[in-house]
């Protein structure tokens, strides 16, 4: 059941809302408990158990660490500093394993549904190259729905709950609900304990604002995915599948128009998700930003899918970056060269390893990794060369606040991330490295009105998606101004507000790219 | 209460803009005739009453590589495509029922790609669709606003008056497709399932009943069509003593793969369409049993309709 299917909208999810609010303040989160399993029953049937047993492991250890933390508080009561040290040092140990044990316990099975296939397959190139007449086989599984997303969200759990930002939770419910909640359980986003877990098992009623909030919410989303991403979609199937057969320009243009598809769909779908979360009055992080007003890489992933990224700053970069053997390194670094070297050896170090998972994380393939080492790459040479470049635009005297220069970076941002993104769809990495070799060899303009016509749209099927597009532009400069539309909106008077919310509903229904010759963009990051 | 009432009043005015849209997107003709909720299922209800010489049944290779308007054209000879996106048997049955109430065709191709689909959705899902598509119908004609938008708008009134395309989609996108095993021979054929054959056992009664020569038909079909599947339909044809039209082995057609599909060989496309289309056309005016109707005056929607399609298709 996806997040945008009639069934979603217009049965399942009134259904939970009419139920969860005829039953008493006490029952209410146990009601979205029940939604959720429910929900992840319908895709993953029995595979249920997994999401569970990830819930109770994170359970166990998170009451473990607590009752380790305890004891060491008793003891270390009535000792000096120097026997405090030893004792707490003890703890700590005890409270690593635990966490270490707990990591490895989840991160096994993501592993196991996620990545076998891929190490199996690099196992046996390698007894290949060195002639060994060895090849291991494995049975593929199907992964239970949202595994890359809630493991990430056990694993903050537990750390957190290590590091004593939070209290371990005592109830073994309020965690299911957590890892299972049915909004952000097949793409996110990856919510915090600390954040939502008061709001989520509050039992709030929904109300008539909350209700109506929610669904505009939902509607928008479901506008971005039927009728620009779903639009989208037959054109970069056509191009991705059979680059070989055009020139650069039309290859180009399918990296670029999969870049909006990935963002009308996933932003889409996080609207949706959202939404729900505002009709049960529970806050949902935001997972985007106007990433395409970013003005280089870094800033870029601080707006595209920000849970992530904020997941791997808090707990691969800064525990990397911090490790003992990075500021070892760095050491070594600062005593040859000096403190920026050394500084930007160590961020070096500890980015390598977020793009590493980064790109291990959307995908068990050469393409995904080769996806996060070009954004390694391109953030590590940015961070290399930005104070050169300030000394340079003093020198030629641009104002970087200036319009233009702010414009020709965005422009050149959007440029690199056309190019990470046609990799990340491309069907392997040898197909991404060719559709670039034909657009950098064969970029020849001839034919191309008439093939962009001949690619599942036609020239009423590119106005509405320049209408669209404007729409959800102009949108987006005025959150960018940091203007509250939908606040704006609910300020006007009913005939206003009405007509909007009929267009837009209308505008679904009718401009939707949906029925005979249409193909829907499945859930992108419901596969990560 | 204020607000169950504003939320009733949200639900009711939607609902009219909703048929106000629906009025002006689905086909007039038909609405007028059986009424909205027929319409929205079956086009074909939109023809006068026995004026369709030859039914095609099946799914969307049917709609992409038959276009009725063509056969008009050069033979005068009134087809309808009566098909739906991966159609199933049950439905082909229905289907079939659905046109024998207004039409009684002389001939019924029917598609074999049909006899090898097993449903893979729960009835509830078929019971949903069906509701949505009867209770709803603007959902499965959203897409005439093309019809209307950005062109000249009284030759879209006209236009939407009159069923253009009879069941064909025009699709004219090309997508080269290669596959090396295509029609590769083998011994055993590839059996039909026993729900299948029975609801194929159906509509030949049907068609027999109803004095209809039924034909078994495999449309061009690089991708999911092969020699077991062939095999297996020739069976079945012999079992019933029935024709049985090949258009795969050997490629008869001449279908350029290359050129004249529009998904790397599962659907032709436009261009490939003209050659089923005209195959078909022969096949039928060889049969003797038609007549050219393209001066006759009681036919004149049909030669509208084609100048539409030929104005649209330019």
């Amino acid at each position: 059941m996806s997040y945008f299917s009639v069934l979603y909208i217009l049965v399942f999810l009134p259904l939970v809302i009419i139920i969860y609010n005829i039953l008493p303040k006490k029952v209410k989160p146990l009601v979205l408990l029940f939604s959720s399993y429910l929900f992840f029953f319908l895709y993953s049937k029995w595979l249920l158990i997994f999401i569970f047993l990830s819930s109770l492991s994170i359970y166990i250890a998170g009451i473990y660490i607590k009752k380790i933390e305890k004891e060491k508080n008793e003891k270390i009561k009535d000792l000096d500093i120097n026997n405090k040290k030893i004792i707490k040092d003890k703890y700590k140990k005890k409270k690593k394993i635990i966490l270490i044990i707990a990591i490895i316990f989840n991160v096994l099975f993501l592993f196991y549904f996620k990545y076998l296939g891929f190490f199996k397959n690099i196992l046996n190139n390698i007894l290949n190259l060195f002639n060994l007449n060895l090849k291991f086989k494995i049975i593929k599984h199907l992964a239970p729905i949202g595994i890359s997303f809630y493991t990430l969200q056990a694993i903050s759990y537990l750390a957190d709950v290590y590091n004593g930002k939070i209290e371990a939770e005592e109830n073994l419910l309020k965690l299911m609900l957590y890892l299972s909640f049915f909004p952000t359980l097949v793409e996110g986003p990856i919510t915090r304990y600390n954040e939502v877990k008061d709001k989520i098992y509050a039992g709030q009623k929904v109300t008539y604002h909350s209700f109506c909030f929610g669904y505009q919410r939902i509607l928008y989303g479901l506008f971005k995915k039927m009728v620009i991403a779903d639009r989208l979609n037959i054109f970069v199937k056509i191009i991705f599948n059979y680059y070989s057969f055009f020139r650069g320009p039309i290859v180009f243009l399918g990296a670029i128009f999969y870049t909006i598809l990935l963002y009308m769909e996933f932003s889409g779908t996080m609207d949706i998700v959202i939404g729900t979360g505002e009709i049960f009055n529970i806050d949902i992080p935001e997972n985007f930003r106007q990433p395409f007003f970013s003005k280089n890489i870094s800033e870029f992933w601080s707006r595209w899918h920000i849970t992530l990224g904020l997941w791997f700053k808090d707990y691969i970069f800064y525990p990397v970056s911090l490790s003992k053997f990075v500021k070892k390194i760095s050491n070594n670094f600062k005593r040859i060269f000096n403190n920026r070297v050394s500084s930007l050896i160590m961020g070096g170090i500890a980015l390598f390893a977020v793009w590493s998972l980064n790109g291990l994380w959307h995908g068990a393939g050469y393409q995904f990794l080769f996806f996060g080492y070009y954004h390694f790459l391109l953030i590590f040479i940015g961070n290399i060369f930005e104070p050169y470049i300030i000394k340079l635009l003093k020198k030629l005297r641009i104002n970087r606040e200036n319009f233009f220069y702010k414009l020709f970076r965005i422009i050149k941002t959007c440029l690199l991330i056309f190019i990470g993104e046609l990799f990340f769809r491309a069907n392997s990495l040898s197909s991404g490295l060719n559709m670039m070799k034909i657009i950098l060899t064969n970029f020849s303009f001839k034919g191309f009105n008439k093939v962009i016509l001949s690619l599942g749209l036609d020239i009423k099927d590119y106005i509405i998606l320049s209408f669209a597009l404007l729409f959800v532009f102009i949108i987006s400069i005025l959150k960018e101004k940091q203007i509250n539309i939908r606040k704006s909106l609910s300020k006007k008077n009913i005939v206003i507000r009405w007509t909007c919310f009929y267009a837009l509903i209308l505008s679904i229904i009718v401009f939707g790219a949906y029925g005979a010759g249409y193909t829907p963009v499945e859930p992108i990051y419901a596969d990560f | 209460m204020k607000n169950i009432i504003k939320s009733i009043l949200f639900v009711v005015i939607l609902f009219i803009l909703c048929s106000l849209i629906s009025c002006l997107l689905l086909p007039h003709e038909t609405i007028r005739k059986y009424g909205l909720i027929k319409t929205s299922s079956y086009e074909i209800l939109a023809e006068n009453e026995n004026t369709i010489d030859s039914v095609i049944i099946g799914d969307s290779l049917i709609y992409s590589g038959i276009s009725p308007m063509e056969i008009w054209n050069e033979y005068g000879i009134t087809t309808f495509d009566v098909a739906k996106s991966a159609e199933l048997i049950n439905e082909s049955y229905k289907n079939i029922k659905v046109v024998i109430n207004s039409q009684h065709p002389k001939v019924i191709f029917f598609e074999s790609n049909v006899l090898y689909r097993e449903s893979k959705n729960k009835p509830w899902f078929y019971i949903w669709q069906e509701l949505y598509k009867t209770y709803f119908p603007l959902i499965t004609y959203h897409n005439n606003w093309k019809k209307y938008l950005f062109t000249n708008f009284n030759d879209s009134l006209e236009f939407s008056k009159i069923n253009t395309y009879k069941g064909y989609k025009y699709i004219t996108k090309t997508v080269p497709g290669k596959k090396l095993n295509y029609m590769k021979e083998v011994n055993k054929e590839k059996s039909i399932s026993k729900e299948n054959k029975s609801y194929f056992d159906k509509i030949y009664k049907l068609c027999q009943d109803n004095n209809i020569k039924l034909i078994l038909i495999s449309t061009p079909n690089m991708k999911s069509w092969n020699y077991a599947k062939y095999l297996g339909t020739k069976k079945l044809a012999e079992e019933y003593n029935l024709t049985y039209i090949d258009l795969n082995v050997n490629n008869p057609l001449k279908i350029d793969w290359k050129t004249e599909s529009r998904d790397a060989g599962s659907h032709l496309n436009y261009k490939g369409s003209l050659k089923l289309s005209h195959y078909i056309g022969e096949y039928l005016y060889n049969t003797g049993l038609f007549e050219d109707k393209r001066n006759d005056p009681s036919y004149a929607s049909w030669n509208k309709a084609y100048d539409f399609y030929k104005k649209n298709i330019d």
